[in-house]
């Protein structure tokens, strides 16, 4: 099954980047070759025979959206730019994308020759009297196969990403790996386990009553409960290496593992932070107003998870991968 | 009675890890534990564990982010929209239900834009953050906890898991609208 997803997910992300860099080429997303009127307001021009001029490229928001048949809102657009226009009033332009940069530049300048850097031609400059102001006629340099340089991008982050994620366990792992080690020889974990045996029983047949991994999965859940990630983390790992030592088929997961990992995905929490943060941040007057009902969603999610574990393990297709093991 | 509850379970859960830590050590060291060695004996395997989960966090990481950036996720949004109209749930969500089970950071990024859009009391925004609280990021779960014990067959746990993603969703949807849509 695991297969079947995971080449799908491949798949359809090369498949749709290119279907989509097809579609951008077809319809000229981003208007290559094709010159934009801008106007150039000077901060700095050059003096003698310099032909560096700083300064805001400045276009407002409706010929910018004609230009590249968007419907953004917003004030008028002003971009920093850096100039090198000699008296011809031809040369070229570059700048950096920034925080004030539109959306569509700022795409077009994830896949640009130099990354964050957008650079291209000026066709025509004419400055005013003052040298204040001028008229410039751009060409942005040609911008292909955006999406596809961005999944290649993607693979080489998410795979670093992962890394990063795994080694940042390190910490956590050792420290609760020890209490829980500690737990266990004092008979705690044996204490707590035996407080729910009327319900782990139900949950978890194939486990017998007493054993560690039935301690570690009540730690687990009840500190996911309450939202304490970092410690949830370790003793969830915990409680898989315990049910691992009850695997007869070492590389397929149990039954119990399946249980475990339905109930740790539908992930009940008492108090969802993470979205009351979010909600707190962007103004909310009542962001506490979600408890309530991400409790019922995530009940929905968990009894809807265990009813389907417990049927599909009973399915032929399921129950075979556990056989061979015996035979 | 909201604000009652929520500070209840923050209160347990600020004072949860020093009480256990206390009781654990406390009642270890009252049953002779020798509990420095112990705790050593238990931590040299957190290296380990961590190192196991490395091939099995890329090889899902990799594939969930070279979908995120091929823009896939639009094209199917433009391909269900037309379903989740009859179950009333506002298409905008529609990208926050299908992320949810594959990335966290992506399905915050798309939470937090839709409250900047919609705004957080909007019924859009309360309906994005209930599905960010309904349920945990499926693929991650399931790539960590496989893989800190070498298990590649995982047999019915991904159906199983994102059934549950699904019920959840339609639980937020429904109870929202039953909440919020007069």
């Amino acid at each position: 099954m695991l297969n079947y997803v995971w080449i799908s997910l491949i798949a359809v992300g090369i498949l749709a980047a290119i279907g989509n860099d097809i579609k951008d080429e077809a319809s000229n997303t981003y208007r290559n070759g094709q010159p934009i009127l801008v106007k150039f307001e000077v901060r700095s021009a050059p003096t003698g025979s310099g032909t560096t001029w700083i300064g805001d490229f400045v276009i407002s928001v409706e010929e910018f959206n004609h230009f590249y048949g968007l419907n953004m809102s917003g004030a008028t657009i002003r971009q920093p730019v850096t100039l090198n226009v000699g008296s011809s009033g031809e040369g070229s332009f570059f700048f950096s994308t920034s925080d004030g940069t539109p959306a569509r530049w700022k795409e077009m300048a994830k896949s640009a020759s130099a990354k964050d850097k957008l650079t291209g031609k000026v066709q025509s400059l004419s400055s005013s009297e003052n040298r204040k102001s001028a008229a410039a006629q751009i060409v942005f340099e040609p911008i292909r196969f955006v999406k596809i340089k961005a999944v290649t991008q993607a693979a080489l982050d998410y795979a670093n990403t992962a890394v990063e994620i795994s080694l940042g366990l390190i910490g956590i792992m050792a420290l609760w790996l020890g209490i829980m080690k500690i737990a266990e020889e004092a008979g705690l974990i044996k204490v707590l386990t035996k407080l729910l045996t009327p319900l782990t029983k139900k949950l978890f047949p194939d486990v017998p009553p007493d054993h560690p991994a039935i301690g570690a999965m009540i730690m687990n859940i009840a500190a996911n409960m309450l939202g304490l990630s970092n410690a949830a983390t370790p003793m969830g790992l915990k409680a898989m290496e315990e049910l691992n030592k009850l695997n007869t088929k070492l590389g397929t997961a149990t039954n119990a593992m399946c249980t475990f990992l339905v109930i740790n995905t539908s992930g009940l929490t008492l108090i969802p932070a993470t979205a009351i943060a979010v909600r707190a941040a962007a103004g909310s007057a009542n962001p506490a107003l979600i408890i309530g009902t991400s409790i019922i969603g995530a009940a929905c999610a968990t009894t809807a998870g265990l009813i389907a574990v417990k049927v599909l393990q009973r399915l032929p297709r399921f129950r075979k991968d556990l056989e061979v093991a015996n035979g | 009675m909201a604000e009652f509850f929520r500070s209840f379970v923050n209160l347990i859960s600020v004072l949860a890890i020093p009480l256990l830590i206390a009781v654990f050590f406390g009642w270890g060291f009252a049953k002779k534990v020798k509990v420095y060695e112990v705790f050593v004996e238990g931590a040299k395997d957190g290296f380990n564990t961590a190192v196991r989960i490395i091939p099995y966090l890329v090889a899902m990481l990799f594939a969930i982010g070279i979908f995120r950036a091929s823009g896939a996720m639009d094209l199917l949004t433009s391909i269900l929209s037309p379903v989740t109209g009859l179950i009333g749930m506002p298409s905008e969500t529609l990208p926050m239900a299908m992320m949810r089970p594959l990335s966290g950071s992506g399905s915050l990024g798309i939470m937090t834009e839709l409250m900047k859009v919609h705004g957080p009391d909007s019924f859009i925004g309360v309906l994005a953050s209930t599905m960010y609280g309904s349920t945990e990021t499926t693929f991650y779960v399931l790539a960590v906890y496989f893989g800190s014990v070498n298990v590649k067959n995982g047999r019915h746990a991904l159906p199983a898991g994102l059934i549950s993603d699904f019920f959840g969703m339609l639980g937020a949807v429904f109870i929202c609208r039953i909440l919020f849509v007069n």
